[in-house]
C-alpha cells in the first residue's frame, strides 16, 4: 500500500457571507500518495482553489473549516487557525505556486532578495549564503546568467520568467508537497509546455508530491498520475489518468472531455456544458450537477449519490453506477475519444518527424 | 433656427437620403475570384522612445479574404495583438498602408470615414472584466453602439433590439438591469460580443477572446462567434496563441513570430504540412488530452538562430505551393520543396 | 565685492557641472572611460537635471503670469494715488511729475514687456547692483518739497524690489529681506509641526491598518474625524487655558521657544490625522495583493510581511509628499499665525494685498511658486529613488 502524504477526511468548508453561512466544500474525502502528481480538475467555482487553501490555512478571513480532518503525515492541520501555528509548514513542507506570476512577486524588491528571504527563514542562512544558494536555484529553473539576475526587479521579466522565479522560490525549501494553482493559465501555450516540463523534471529530481489545480484537461494529460474531478464543492470522480481519460464514468467528466476544442470538427458546433456552476448561496439538494446534466434521472434531483467503486483506483459519485440504474450510451464524442486521440497522435507524429518519441 | 432644430434637420436628411458611405462600395472580386476585404501593404508598426525606435511588426503584407475567419497565431510579443490594433486604428502604423474595400484606412483619414469604419469594424477584447464599464448596467453597455449610430427608431424599438440580442447570446432580458460584476467571465464575454454585434459590423477583430475563460466555457463563446459570422456574413480576424482553438475556428491561419509572418495557409494544410520550424514548435506545444500520448511527447523548442541567415541569402515570404506561404531563404526553400515532394510521393 | 565673487563662482560652477554631465552622458568626452560614464551618466542624475530644466520653465511661466495679473490691477493712476498720500491736495502738473517720478522708481513704464524683462533681469540669480531710492520727505500744500534719499545700493543676486506701501515700519526694506525674515519665523513653527506629524502620524496609520476594525482603529478614526471638525480657534483657547494653568507664557514671543509649542502642536495634531489616514489607506490596499499572499505561503511571519512587504510598498506613494510638506512650512498658514499672533509670512501675504504693495505681493507669489515647483521636483526625485519601476528614459 503506497504511503499517503495527505489524507483529507470528510472535509467541509464554509464562508460567512452577508451574515449567511455558505457551504463551499461539502464533505470531501481524498488521499494523496507520496511522490505522485495529483491533478484537481474543475471549472471556476467548483471549489478546487478553496480546497487546496485549507492545506495551508490560507482561507479568507471569513472562511472556516466546519468539519473534517486534514492529515499531513499523520498530523491534523484542520484545527490550526492562527498564522503562527503554520510556522514550519508553510513554505517549508508545503509550498505553493499561484496562478498569476505577474503579481506574485513584490514589485519593489529584487529577485535575489525574494529568494534569499525564504532561505534565511527556513534554513537560517546568512544573506550572503542565501544569495549563493539563490544562484543555484535560478540555474535549476533554467534562467540564464543567474548571478546577474539577482539584482533584477520583477517588472523587467516576462510572465514565463517570473513563473520560473516563483518555482525557484517554491523549491528553495525542498517541500514535501508542491501545490500548483493553475500555474500556466496566464501563460502562452509554448511557455506553458516549458513550465510544465520544468515542474516534471524538478519533481523527478526532488521527489516531492505535486498537487496540480487546473481547468485544462490537456494540461492534466501531460502531468497527472491521478486525477480528481471537482464540481459544486465535491469530488465527483477520481482515479488514475487512464481511468479518467479512457473510462470516465461521471456525466460531468464526460462533459468536460467533450468540450475540448482539440476535439472539434470544422463544421460541427462544439459541445459545451450549458448553464452555470452552482452558486453556493442556496442549499444544494441532490446532485449538484443534476440541472445541467443531460443524463440526470429523477433521483439526481432529490438525493445526493454516494461514491461508487469502479475499480481499486477508480471511484465516481453518480447514480448511473448504481446497479439499478438504466444503461446509458456515453456521448458519441467520448466513445470516439480514443479514436480521435489516436488520430491526433498520428498526425503529430507525422508532422514532427523525428522530434517525436 | 436654433441648434437643436438644425441638428434634427440634418439627421432627417441623412436618414432620407442615406448617402452610401465610402466603405459601402464593395469592389468587384479580382481575377480568379480573389476578393480581399482588408489588405496590409508593406506595413511596419513601431514606436519611438527618445532616440530608440522599436519595431514591432515588420514589412507586413497580408490580405484577409471576404467572409473568412483568419486566425493569427503567435506568442506574446510576436506582434499579433498590435496587428489587430493597427487595423482598428488604435495604434498608428509607421510605414505602408492598410486598405478596406480598396479604401485606405490607415494614417490620417476623414472624420466621416473614421466614423463609418467604427460601425463596420468591431473588436472583441481579451479581458472580459476590464473591457466592460463597471459603472454601467448591461442595457447601457449593449445599447451604446445603437445610440452612437442612431440605429433605432424609438425607445421601444431599441429595447426590443437589445432584448433580442441578449437572447441570441444566451442571456436573459432580466439581466439588462444588472452590472458587469454580477456576471461570470464567460457571461461578460458574451455581453461584450452582444455589444459589438448589435451594430451589425462587417468585420470583427477578436483579440484572444477566450484566453481568459475556463476551457469548458470557451466552446460557448467560439460557437457564438461562428454563428454570428455566418448570420451577418462577417469576416473575422481571430488572434490567439493556442493553435488548437484556431484550428477549429479558422479557414486560414497565419503564424507570426517576432513581427514577421513565418507561415500562412489554410487550417487543414497547416496541420498536414507544417514547414517552418516555429510552426512545428507551436504544434508540439498543443496539449493533447490523452495521457499516453502526452507522456511520450517531446516539445520542440524554437531557436531563431537555427536558421543561420546570412546577408547574402535573406529570408522572405514565398508561396511554396498554391495558397501556402512560408518565410524562408533560398536554401530553406529548396529543403521545404523536398519535404513536400517526399510527402506527396509517399501518398502516391 | 565678496558677495559678488561668491555669487559668480557659485553660478559658474553650476553651469560648468551641468555642461560637463551632458557632455559625458552624450559620450562626447570620456567616452571610453567606463568609470566616468557610470558616475556621470547615472540615470537618476540625468532625470533630475532634466526635471530641473522643465521646472525652470514652469517657474518662468509662473512668474510671467503673476506679473501680468498683478500689473493688470495696479497700473496707472491708481498707484500714484495710493503712494502719494496727499494726492488730492496736489496740483495737476505736480501730480504728473510726481507720478512719473514714482513710476520711474518703481520700474513701471508704458511698455509692459520692457517692464517684464526688467523684472526677469532683477530676478535672474546672478549678482548685480541695484540702487533703490526712497522718498523720505514730505509733501506740503500745493508745492512739493521732498528730498530724495539714495538708499543702499546693494549687490543683489535676487532682487524682488523694495517695500513701498506696506507700512508697519517695513517701508524701505528690500522685499527679499522682508520675506526671508518672515519665512524664518513661519518655518520655525512649521518644522516642529512636521516633525510631530510624521513621527506620530506614520506609526498611528500603521497600527490602525494592522489592527483594522480593532480598538485602536476605532479610536484612530474617531480622532481623525473630531480633530478636523473642531476649528483651530477652539484649540487656541484650550492651549491657552493649559498654558495659563501651568504658569507658562501664552503670547507668542519669537525668542521664547516655549511659545512655539502651542501653534506647532495645533498644526501637528491636525496634520497627523491626515497622514495617518493616508498611511492606513495605502497599507490596506496592499493587504490584499497577490504578492502578500505569496509571501504568506512562503511561510514568512506576519510581522515580516507587514514591514518588509506591505509598508515598503505603501510608502512609495507617501514619500512623494514629504518634500512638499517640509517646504510648505516655509509658506506658513495664515489662519494659525493670525490666531496666535505670529508675524509670519501668512500674515504678510494678506496684509500686502490689502495695502496694495504689489512688490511684496509679487515677491511672495514668485517665491511661493518657486517653492511649489521645487517641492514637486523633489517629490518626483524621491519617488524615483524609492521605486525601481520609474524609468528614466521618458519623463
Amino acid at each position: 500500500m503506497k504511503d499517503k502524504v495527505l489524507e483529507v477526511k470528510n472535509l467541509s468548508v464554509g464562508f460567512l457571507s452577508h451574515g449567511r453561512k455558505v457551504n463551499v466544500i461539502r464533505n470531501v474525502s481524498l488521499d494523496v500518495y507520496r511522490g505522485e502528481t495529483l491533478a484537481i480538475v474543475g471549472e471556476s467555482g467548483s471549489g478546487k482553489t478553496v480546497f487546496t487553501k485549507t492545506f495551508l490555512g490560507m482561507l479568507d478571513a471569513n472562511g472556516y473549516i466546519s468539519s473534517g480532518e486534514i492529515l499531513f503525515n499523520g498530523e491534523n492541520l484542520a484545527p490550526k487557525t492562527k498564522h503562527r501555528e503554520w510556522k514550519g509548514i508553510r513554505g517549508k513542507k508545503i509550498a505553493t505556486i499561484f496562478q498569476d506570476p505577474m503579481t506574485s512577486l513584490n514589485p519593489l524588491l529584487t529577485i535575489g532578495y525574494q529568494i534569499a528571504e525564504v532561505l534565511k527563514l527556513h534554513h537560517g542562512l546568512t544573506m550572503k549564503e542565501a544569495k549563493e544558494e539563490a544562484v543555484t536555484l535560478l540555474e535549476k529553473v533554467k534562467i540564464p546568467d543567474p548571478r546577474a539576475r539577482l539584482d533584477d526587479y520583477p517588472f523587467q521579466y516576462s510572465g514565463g520568467m517570473r513563473q520560473r522565479v516563483v518555482i525557484a522560490i517554491a523549491l528553495a525549501c525542498r517541500p514535501e508537497i508542491l501545490i500548483c494553482d493553475e500555474p500556466t493559465t496566464a501563460l502562452d501555450v509554448t511557455v506553458q509546455s516549458q513550465i510544465l516540463e520544468l515542474i516534471k523534471e524538478l519533481q523527478k529530481e526532488y521527489k516531492w508530491t505535486t498537487i496540480f489545480i487546473t481547468h485544462d484537461l490537456g494540461v492534466v494529460a501531460n502531468v497527472a498520475d491521478r486525477i480528481a474531478v471537482m464540481y459544486g464543492g465535491q469530488v465527483v470522480e477520481y482515479g488514475t489518468a487512464e481511468d479518467i481519460f479512457y473510462r470516465p464514468q461521471h456525466p460531468y467528466t464526460w462533459a468536460l472531455l467533450s468540450s475540448l476544442p482539440q476535439l472539434g470538427t470544422k463544421n460541427e458546433p462544439l459541445t459545451y456544458i450549458k448553464g452555470n456552476p452552482p452558486s453556493f448561496v442556496d442549499e444544494i439538494i441532490g446532485d449538484a450537477f443534476a440541472i445541467r446534466n443531460d443524463y440526470a434521472m429523477r433521483i439526481d434531483h432529490v438525493q445526493d449519490p454516494p461514491m461508487f467503486k469502479v475499480s481499486e483506483t477508480h471511484y465516481a459519485k453518480t447514480w448511473l453506477l448504481d446497479p439499478r440504474a438504466p444503461k446509458v450510451e456515453k456521448p458519441i464524442i467520448i466513445q470516439n475519444l480514443r479514436e480521435r486521440m489516436k488520430k491526433a497522435a498520428e498526425e503529430l507524429k507525422r508532422e514532427l518527424g523525428d522530434n517525436y518519441e | 433656427m436654433n441648434k437643436l432644430d438644425h441638428q434634427l434637420n440634418t439627421l432627417e436628411k441623412e436618414v432620407k437620403t442615406k448617402k452610401p458611405g465610402l466603405l459601402s462600395h464593395v469592389p468587384k472580386p479580382r481575377e480568379g475570384g480573389y476578393d480581399p476585404v482588408v489588405e496590409f501593404k508593406n506595413v511596419q508598426i513601431g514606436y519611438k522612445r527618445g532616440n530608440v525606435e522599436r519595431v514591432i511588426v515588420r514589412d507586413l503584407n497580408l490580405d484577409i479574404i471576404r467572409g473568412e475567419i483568419f486566425g493569427l497565431v503567435g506568442e506574446s510579443g510576436s506582434g499579433k495583438t498590435t496587428v489587430g490594433r493597427a487595423l482598428i486604428r488604435v495604434v498608428p502604423i509607421s510605414k505602408g498602408e492598410v486598405l478596406y474595400n480598396g479604401v485606405r484606412i490607415s494614417g490620417k483619414i476623414s472624420r466621416a470615414l473614421s466614423r463609418e469604419l467604427k460601425q463596420k469594424m468591431q473588436m472583441i477584447f481579451q479581458d472580459p472584466s476590464a473591457s466592460l464599464n463597471d459603472r454601467a448596467n448591461v442595457d447601457y453597455i449593449v445599447s451604446e453602439g445603437l445610440r452612437a449610430f442612431h440605429m433605432y427608431k424609438n425607445e421601444e424599438d431599441r429595447l426590443e433590439t437589445v432584448e433580442e440580442m441578449m437572447r441570441r447570446v444566451g442571456l436573459r432580458p432580466e439581466h439588462l438591469k444588472r452590472y458587469p460584476h454580477e456576471f461570470s467571465g464567460g457571461q461578460r464575454q458574451r455581453i461584450g460580443i452582444a455589444r459589438s454585434m448589435i451594430i451589425r459590423p462587417e468585420f470583427i477583430v477578436a483579440d484572444e477572446p477566450i484566453s481568459a475563460l475556463d476551457v469548458s466555457i470557451r466552446a460557448q463563446v467560439l460557437n457564438l462567434i461562428k454563428e454570428f459570422q455566418k448570420e451577418l456574413n462577417m469576416t473575422v480576424l481571430f488572434i490567439a496563441h493556442d493553435l488548437s482553438v484556431v484550428k477549429y475556428i479558422s479557414d486560414r491561419i497565419g503564424v507570426i513570430y517576432n513581427g514577421n509572418i513565418v507561415e500562412l495557409t489554410s487550417a487543414e494544410r497547416l496541420f498536414e504540412m507544417p514547414l517552418h520550424p516555429y510552426t512545428k514548435s507551436l504544434l508540439s506545444a498543443v496539449p493533447i488530452p490523452d495521457p499516453r500520448v502526452e507522456s511520450k511527447k517531446k516539445i520542440v523548442v524554437y531557436h531563431p538562430q537555427m536558421h543561420q541567415y546570412t546577408s547574402d541569402d535573406m529570408p522572405a515570404l514565398y508561396e511554396i505551393e498554391p495558397g501556402h506561404f512560408v518565410r524562408a531563404n533560398q536554401k530553406e526553400l529548396k529543403e521545404y520543396k523536398e519535404v513536400i515532394k517526399k510527402a506527396q510521393g509517399g501518398k502516391a | 565685492m565678496g558677495t559678488y565673487l561668491i555669487g559668480y563662482t557659485a553660478i559658474a560652477l553650476v553651469v560648468v557641472f551641468v555642461i560637463f554631465v551632458n557632455l559625458v552622458s552624450r559620450r562626447i568626452i570620456f567616452k571610453n572611460n567606463l568609470k566616468m560614464q557610470q558616475i556621470f551618466a547615472h540615470p537618476l542624475l540625468l532625470y533630475s537635471l532634466r526635471r530641473i530644466g522643465s521646472a525652470l520653465i514652469s517657474i518662468l511661466l509662473a512668474i510671467t503670469a503673476t506679473f501680468f495679473l498683478i500689473h493688470l490691477k495696479s497700473r496707472g493712476v491708481m498707484i500714484c494715488k495710493q503712494a502719494i498720500g496727499t494726492w488730492d491736495k496736489l496740483g495737476e502738473s505736480i501730480r504728473e511729475l510726481h507720478c512719473a517720478n514714482l513710476k520711474a522708481r518703481l520700474g513701471i513704464t508704458d511698455n509692459w514687456f520692457l517692464d517684464l524683462f526688467r523684472y526677469y533681469y532683477k530676478i535672474l540669480p546672478f549678482p548685480k547692483t541695484v540702487c533703490e531710492s526712497y522718498d523720505v520727505g514730505t509733501i506740503v500744500g500745493a508745492e512739493t518739497i521732498y528730498t530724495v534719499t539714495n538708499q543702499n545700493c546693494r549687490n543683489f543676486i535676487l532682487d524682488l524690489g523694495t517695500v513701498f506701501f506696506l507700512g508697519g515700519g517695513h517701508n524701505g526694506k528690500f522685499v527679499l529681506d522682508l520675506i526671508s525674515e518672515k519665512m524664518v519665523i513661519s518655518f520655525k513653527i512649521g518644522i516642529i509641526a512636521i516633525f510631530v506629524e510624521l513621527l506620530l502620524g506614520y506609526p498611528m496609520g500603521i497600527l490602525m491598518a494592522k489592527y483594522k476594525d480593532g480598538v485602536f482603529d476605532k479610536i484612530g478614526k474617531t480622532y481623525i474625524i473630531t480633530i478636523d471638525a473642531i476649528p483651530g480657534v477652539a484649540y487656541y483657547y484650550i492651549w491657552m487655558a493649559i498654558f495659563a494653568g501651568l504658569g507658562l507664557p501664552t503670547m507668542y514671543d519669537s525668542s521664547n521657544v516655549v511659545t512655539y509649542i502651542a501653534p506647532a502642536l495645533t498644526m501637528g495634531f491636525t496634520g497627523m490625522a491626515g497622514i495617518a489616514l493616508w498611511v492606513r489607506r495605502f497599507m490596506l490596499e496592499e493587504f490584499n495583493s497577490d504578492y502578500v499572499k505569496f509571501a504568506r505561503a512562503k511561510g514568512l511571519s506576519e510581522n515580516r510581511i507587514m514591514y518588509t512587504h506591505i509598508l515598503r510598498n505603501a510608502i512609495v506613494p507617501l514619500v512623494r509628499s514629504i518634500p512638499a510638506a517640509i517646504l510648505g512650512a516655509l509658506l506658513g498658514t495664515f489662519y494659525i499665525e493670525k490666531i496666535y499672533g505670529i508675524d509670519g509670512i501668512g500674515g504678510l501675504l494678506v496684509v500686502s494685498e490689502s495695502q496694495n504693495d504689489y512688490f511684496v505681493l509679487q515677491g511672495i507669489i514668485v517665491v511661493a511658486a518657486l517653492i511649489s515647483i521645487v517641492s514637486y521636483l523633489a517629490g518626483d526625485i524621491v519617488t524615483a529613488m524609492v521605486d525601481p519601476r520609474v524609468s528614466f528614459t521618458k519623463e
